[in-house]
């Protein structure tokens, strides 16, 4: 057996899926992007984990990589991604070992992992109804019968609140507006039941009303279901309205790992500190706002040590640009694990 | 206080688009984008203007420059040399000469700035067109512009795709700066960036008022920023201004219906405060066939039967909180509660 990093040992929930030590690179025409330089987290089952991250640090990548769809230029190097579909299954499968486009794999996506896209124009087909499209993934993975699969495209529809849901069903992508469209979405998602559901930023081109509406529905699914949710966003708001638990990335590796009140009230790496105090609190925000200097990385460069370390206010020179910290743990019973020298 | 620190009065502004359809391209309808809305800015002061997508705030920001023709209303615009003009009517020569002094920020940094152009070009443009600077002094004022957002001078001569959005947000605030203008309107400058960018470019915004007092109009969406920075915010739904007032009133002590829901719906950015926030029925109307009445009385859980039939004109009910609610005296809502300061320090730097 290989040997388990250590936020995966902590952990006492049963893992949907454990992310291990994953690398995902593309090959460009101007020059390799390592887009995930060893990630590693676990989804413990039934709760809901937020990734969040600036643009460009890989979340997308890692969800991408879990359904098997990253592009063909994106080459998975290394690493493995444990699947386990019921609770306590030894020994779990690691979806890396299947093909792209294996009968396994697709089973896997049709009936037991369902992803909400970043964009859901790009995911709708915009020439078929959505209840056709609905239907079609019914079809395709539960049932024969056409009739019985349009009662439930209609059903889904209902259950994420679509003020007239047979009407909806017969209407095409571009006739609803966004918020509709992310519905739409989401019930085809949720279709399938699914074991684990990964929703790409699934509220950021919505407005605050409308994204209430959405996180509610969510939260009613899981609680209902029981359905384990990887919830990748970069709003801070919405983190701590949802989520559990933080996984905290940057530049391709998960820097911190912990529950969602300590990612607020204990956080102990640099960037997670300074992603905090960088956003305006409401009700209380006079003054300078704090905010990380120097700029996004570009991702065609790769940085020495701690990838953080040119934007670190406390980075320690001669250690933090020259030796990539290990991840170690901070709180063993609350799963709590950072990445930074400084609490090494 | 004289009226002279009046710097923008905008009354009954309407922006009506056609809607065509057909072969012969009949026009069949109007979307009513922005339908009558009153505002007022100070000379030095920032106004927020926020409201769910398609509400018609970028269609305002617009037509107050006339980037869109208005199809009704007046912009009083307190120019410092010309004195009080309406923009709305003002000849081809005389906007030459306003428009130096109103400027426009745009939302997405990949889109605005022309990728032709350099960045020493795209920051000099208007001062060219102005016939304000030309040679040397034409680079070091760019130079001094670049320098002012904090983009080093030497990159004047790259072209934007160079840059990440946050730099070229940058660019076009300097774009925006170049001609000394006592008002910027900012359309959601800062809604494309990632959060630790947006708190750069929200302090350059600031620091830059404090220095040279134009004041804004900041359109946006995230209701902790429009807080943040802003003097009064104005609420707006389907083309009308609903409330407008000093923004801790606004936030604390709502008087309209929409904005408390909006208000209730803010994520929390504190896992010990979970809200549940009531579900606002329903979708947010078309402004091409908006309802009765009050735009708002499908969704709103106070209306009466007046709401329905009469639009509430947006009123002053003191210390210049305006609310266009038929019950503006009488509903008692609820604002945002302040989220608890959480304390976060660094760990003290160290050495090898
Ligand atoms: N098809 C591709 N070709 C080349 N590079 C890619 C491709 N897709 C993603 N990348 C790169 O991989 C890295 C991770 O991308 P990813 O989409 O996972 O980011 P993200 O964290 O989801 O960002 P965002 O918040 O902007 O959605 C980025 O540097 C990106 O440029
Ligand atoms: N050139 C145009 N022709 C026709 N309709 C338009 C035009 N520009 C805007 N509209 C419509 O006017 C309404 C208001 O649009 P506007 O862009 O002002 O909204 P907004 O509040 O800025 O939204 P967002 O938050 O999404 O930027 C929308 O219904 C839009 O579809
Ligand atoms: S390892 Fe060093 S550079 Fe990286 S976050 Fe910690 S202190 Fe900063
Ligand atoms: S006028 Fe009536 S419908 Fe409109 S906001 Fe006030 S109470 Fe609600
Ligand atoms: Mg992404
Ligand atoms: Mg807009």
């Amino acid at each position: 057996m290989t040997t388990e990093s250590p936020s995966i040992n902590l952990t006492s929930h049963d893992d949907v899926v454990r992310v291990e030590d994953l690398k995902v690179s593309f090959y460009t025409q101007l020059g390799v992007v390592r887009a995930l330089n060893g990630v590693s987290f676990n989804i413990p089952r039934g709760r809901v984990l937020g990734i969040v991250g600036e643009s460009g640090c890989g979340k997308s990548i890692t969800g991408l990589s879990i359904m098997q769809l990253v592009v063909a230029a994106g080459r998975t190097e290394g690493g493995r991604i444990l699947f386990r579909e019921d609770a306590g299954q030894e020994p779990p499968v690691n979806i890396l070992d299947y093909g792209k486009n294996s009968p396994e794999m697709r089973k896997i996506r049709g009936n037991n992992i369902s992803m909400i896209f970043q964009e859901p124009m790009s995911s709708l087909n915009p020439c078929y109804t959505v209840g056709n499209q609905i239907e079609e993934a019914i079809l395709l993975h539960q049932t024969n019968d056409k009739t019985e699969a349009h009662k439930r495209a209609v059903e889904v529809l209902t259950k994420v609140g679509m003020p007239n849901p047979s009407r909806i069903a017969g209407s095409y992508p571009h006739e609803l507006s966004g918020g509709m469209r992310q519905r739409a979405m989401i019930a085809m998602a949720l279709s399938c039941n699914p074991t684990l559901l990964i929703a790409d930023e699934p509220t950021t081109a919505l407005d605050v009303t409308t994204e209430a509406q959405i996180l509610d529905l969510m939260r009613g699914l899981q609680s209902e279901i029981g359905t384990s949710i990887m919830f990748i966003t970069h709003n801070m708001g919405v983190v701590a309205q949802m989520c559990d638990e933080v996984a905290v990335m940057y530049m391709g590796r998960v820097v911190e790992r912990a529950t969602v009140d300590d990612i607020f009230y204990e956080p102990r790496h640099p960037y997670t500190i300074s992603l905090l105090q960088s956003i305006p609190r409401l009700g209380r925000t006079k003054g300078r706002l704090a905010s990380i200097e120097g700029s996004v990385p570009d991702p065609y460069s790769t940085t020495p040590g701690c990838s953080f370390h040119p934007r670190c206010p406390v980075a320690i020179k001669g250690l933090c640009d020259t030796i990539v910290p290990e991840e170690t743990i901070v709180d063993a019973a609350k799963g709590h694990t950072v990445r930074c020298h400084l609490n090494s | 206080m004289t009226t002279d620190d009046m710097l923008l009065e905008v009354r009954g502004l309407k922006k009506h688009f056609p809607i065509r359809t057909g072969l012969m391209r009949r026009v069949t309808g109007m979307v009513k984008a922005v339908d009558g809305i009153n505002f007022h800015i100070r000379k030095g002061e920032t106004l927020g203007l926020v409201g769910e997508s398609g509400c018609g705030k970028s269609t305002a920001g617009r037509a107050i420059l006339r980037l869109h023709e208005p199809t009704a209303g007046e912009v009083i615009f307190n120019d410092p040399v010309l004195g009080k003009i309406d923009v709305t009517q003002a000849d081809r020569e005389t906007m030459m000469k306003l428009r130096p002094n109103m400027q426009i920020i745009f939302q997405d940094p990949f889109t605005s700035l022309n990728p032709r152009l350099t960045v020493g070009q795209i920051v000099g443009e208007p001062l060219e067109i102005q016939h304000r600077a030309k040679g040397t002094e034409l680079s070091d004022r760019v130079a001094e512009l670049l320098q002012e957002v904090g983009i080093r001078p030497e990159n004047m001569t790259r072209y934007p795709h160079a840059f990440s959005g946050g730099q070229r947000q940058r660019i076009g605030i300097a774009r925006a700066l170049a001609l000394n203008p006592s008002l910027i309107i900012c359309d959601e400058p800062v809604s494309a960036l990632d959060v630790s960018i947006q708190a750069q470019v929200l302090n350059l915004l600031d620091e830059l008022q404090a220095k040279y007092g134009m004041a804004y109009l900041f359109v946006g969406h995230d209701l902790s920023v429009i807080e943040h920075i802003s003097d009064r915010v104005a609420v707006m739904y389907v083309g009308y201004i609903v409330e407008m007032a000093k923004t801790d009133k606004l936030y604390f002590s709502p008087k309209h219906p929409y904005t408390e829901a909006l208000l209730n719906a803010i994520p929390k950015a504190d896992p010990r405060l979970r809200t549940r926030p009531e579900r606002l029925q329903g979708d947010v109307p078309s402004p091409a066939n908006p309802p009765s009445g009050c735009y708002f009385h499908p969704r709103c859980r106070y209306a009466k039967d007046i709401c329905s039939v009469e639009r509430p004109p947006l009123t002053d009910i003191g210390d210049e909180h305006f609310v266009a609610c038929h019950f503006a005296r009488e509903l008692s809502l609820t604002g945002v509660q302040p989220l608890s300061d959480i304390k976060l320090q660094m760990p003290p730097a160290r050495s090898v």
